[in-house]
């Protein structure tokens, strides 16, 4: 089950991006967003794509591993696809197939077609983020990205070790339920021989077991963290904090020109030559 | 009491020796380091878990709890933490009183390692896990990096600072533990059956890590454990039964008396068997600590026939 899941994994390769600040890495990512959802014709899109694979091979990951994120999301994907073909009725466009009463028309297939590559793009290339940076780090990125809400009252710290544990425990908890899953198969109850109906009945079986296991596993980590001192809202110094430097400011550089590309192209219609 | 010359910084030999020989006396210039006076936890009146407990360990004393499961062993070492809230009596660890006000005092005073290896793994990394703790103590970073790298060495993690949980072994993460919990520097150190999920190798290397801290004179370590290696290793033993103190005696002690033994569930080592056997044959050997000692004594006997 671990082995499939690449959410959260990180794949060292020593690169540049790699000694990112995550902060930075965050911010980029905020940036990529509106990039791509500003990329409205193909010449922008294009862009895009450049841009995107350049970053990609900044971070000497293999291609693959991208691919592999977005992987999950194609049926999502073809729903996107279809649903954009079907519901985009362009009375003077042009009709690019016909089955019948219904056409399919360039606009509604161009539209399938972005709405599909902006989704890969963002899914993949959002993983940069997890790929370069250490769970740990990109928690305490995220405590500084988030800093801001203490204006509001909300404690980034309490927020984080949140998720620093989520992140900890996540793949002991799948652990146990495999664990599980295991000790009721070698009882004769294997859920992959079960029919659909009986497995969901089965997989709430799982639960119980697997929810109890955590509360237990929660309560030794409360144990084992209070022993150690720990106390919410108390002063603690930080180990690892994180330095600011100008390969920081470089790298959201290069998404901030790539924004104001985009927002240049859409502004003055230099896209509108390229589209279809 | 007779006073002695004490030797080295804390004059730990001879307070333990003493102790040994008379643990409720107490060498009058060291207060205890943990004193507990009448001590009762329970849920209801009807249902005590801990009942009415006293004793006092003086610093620098190994000693080991046992008893069967469910007789309040971990429940006790809680209540010396603060995991648990306080019952009735009192609770006092380096003279301090256990008190709301006190409670983060006292936890930089105790260390507690537990059973499950895996659950008290807070960090994503070892290095992580280790700074933790020393983070919660507000320390400066060249003092942690300090920590970090001596804790390590002597735990022999260093090669493991990097790693994920999940990379490591049971023994390993157990060291880890311990390392999370030394590089605090706590004066005592409490071992919540460390060693019960452990094989047989790594829980004696675990067993070696503990005589190390011991000889340190450092640490007061008390240790809840089934394992006969290692209650005999240790200095003194409490016994517990239904949540009452029911022995307080050195190891020796402990596994010649039979009844004692069956009642707290604990096995007498192999040599200490063969003794009890060989004495019902009419041999008169005396007490071993360990088998090589019993050899010792086994082979003249043979020359002698």
């Amino acid at each position: 089950m671990s082995e499939k899941l690449l959410i959260g994994r990180t794949i060292d390769t020593g690169s540049w991006v790699h000694s990112i600040d995550p902060r930075a890495k965050m911010i980029a990512m905020m940036l990529y967003v509106v990039i791509i959802i500003l990329s409205n014709t193909w010449l922008e899109m294009a862009c895009v794509v450049v841009f995107s694979l350049a970053i990609i091979a900044l971070t000497r990951i293999h291609i693959k591993y991208f691919i592999r994120a977005a992987k999950p999301l194609w049926v999502l994907m073809l729903f996107i696809f279809i649903v954009q073909c079907i519901k985009v009725v362009d009375k003077n466009g042009a009709i690019l197939l016909s089955i019948g009463s219904w056409n399919l028309y360039v606009e509604g297939f161009k539209l399938g077609l972005f709405s599909v590559l902006r989704m890969v793009f963002l899914v993949s290339f959002t993983a940069i983020l997890t790929f370069t940076t250490t769970p740990g780090r990109l928690n305490q990125g995220l405590e500084g990205v988030l800093k801001p809400l203490k204006v509001i009252r909300v404690s980034p710290d309490r927020f984080t070790l949140m998720v620093s544990i989520a992140l900890r425990f996540i793949p002991s908890i799948l652990e146990e339920a495999q664990i599980i899953l295991k000790a009721q198969a070698s009882r004769g109850a294997d859920v992959r021989e079960l029919p659909w109906k009986e497995k969901g009945k089965m997989l709430v079986s799982l639960l119980v077991p697997v929810t109890v296991g955590a509360f237990r596993r929660a309560e030794d980590l409360v144990h084992s963290m209070e022993s150690r001192g720990f106390r919410m809202g108390e002063p603690r110094t930080k180990y690892h904090s994180l330095v600011w430097r100008s390969r920081d400011t470089i790298f959201i550089g290069f998404f901030i020109i790539m924004l104001i590309a985009m927002v240049w192209m859409s502004g003055y219609g230099t896209g509108e030559l390229w589209t279809l | 009491m007779k006073q002695r010359d004490l030797k080295g910084p804390h004059g730990t030999t001879n307070v333990v020796e003493e102790t040994v020989r008379n643990p409720n006396v107490m060498p009058s210039p060291y207060s205890p380091t943990i004193e507990l006076v009448g001590v009762s936890y329970g849920y209801g009146k009807d249902l005590p878990v801990i009942d009415d407990i006293t004793l006092s360990i003086p610093q620098g004393q190994w000693v080991t709890l046992v008893g069967a499961n469910g007789c309040g062993k971990s429940t006790l070492v809680k209540l010396m933490n603060a995991l648990l809230p306080k019952g009735e009596g009192s609770i006092k660890v380096k003279g301090l009183e256990l008190q709301s006000d006190t409670i983060g005092k006292i936890r930089q005073t105790i260390g507690m390692v537990f059973q499950n290896p895996d659950n008290q793994f807070i960090g994503a990394t070892v290095e992580e896990d280790i700074v933790f703790g020393l983070e919660g103590q507000c320390l400066s970073i060249e003092v942690m990096e300090e920590r970090v790298k001596s804790y390590a060495a002597r735990l022999g993690i260093t090669d493991l600072l990097y790693k994920h949980p999940s990379e490591l072994s049971g023994g390993q993460k157990q060291r880890v533990a311990i390392a999370s919990i030394l590089s605090m520097e706590p004066e005592v150190v409490i071992f919540d059956e460390a060693s019960s999920m452990l094989d047989e190798k790594t829980r004696n290397e675990l067993l070696n890590i503990l005589s190390d801290m011991h000889k340190s004179g450092r640490y007061t370590i008390i240790s809840i454990t089934h394992d006969a290696q290692e209650i005999a290793a240790s200095e003194r033993v409490l016994v517990l039964h239904e949540g009452k103190l029911i022995a307080d005696r050195t190891p020796t002690e402990l596994f010649q008396d039979e009844k004692i033994l069956e009642m707290s569930h604990v096995i007498a080592p192999f040599a200490f068997q063969l003794t009890r056997e060989l004495h019902r044959y009419g041999l008169d050997i005396s007490i071993p600590n360990c088998e090589k000692e019993l050899m010792e004594a086994l082979w003249p006997l043979h020359l002698r026939k």
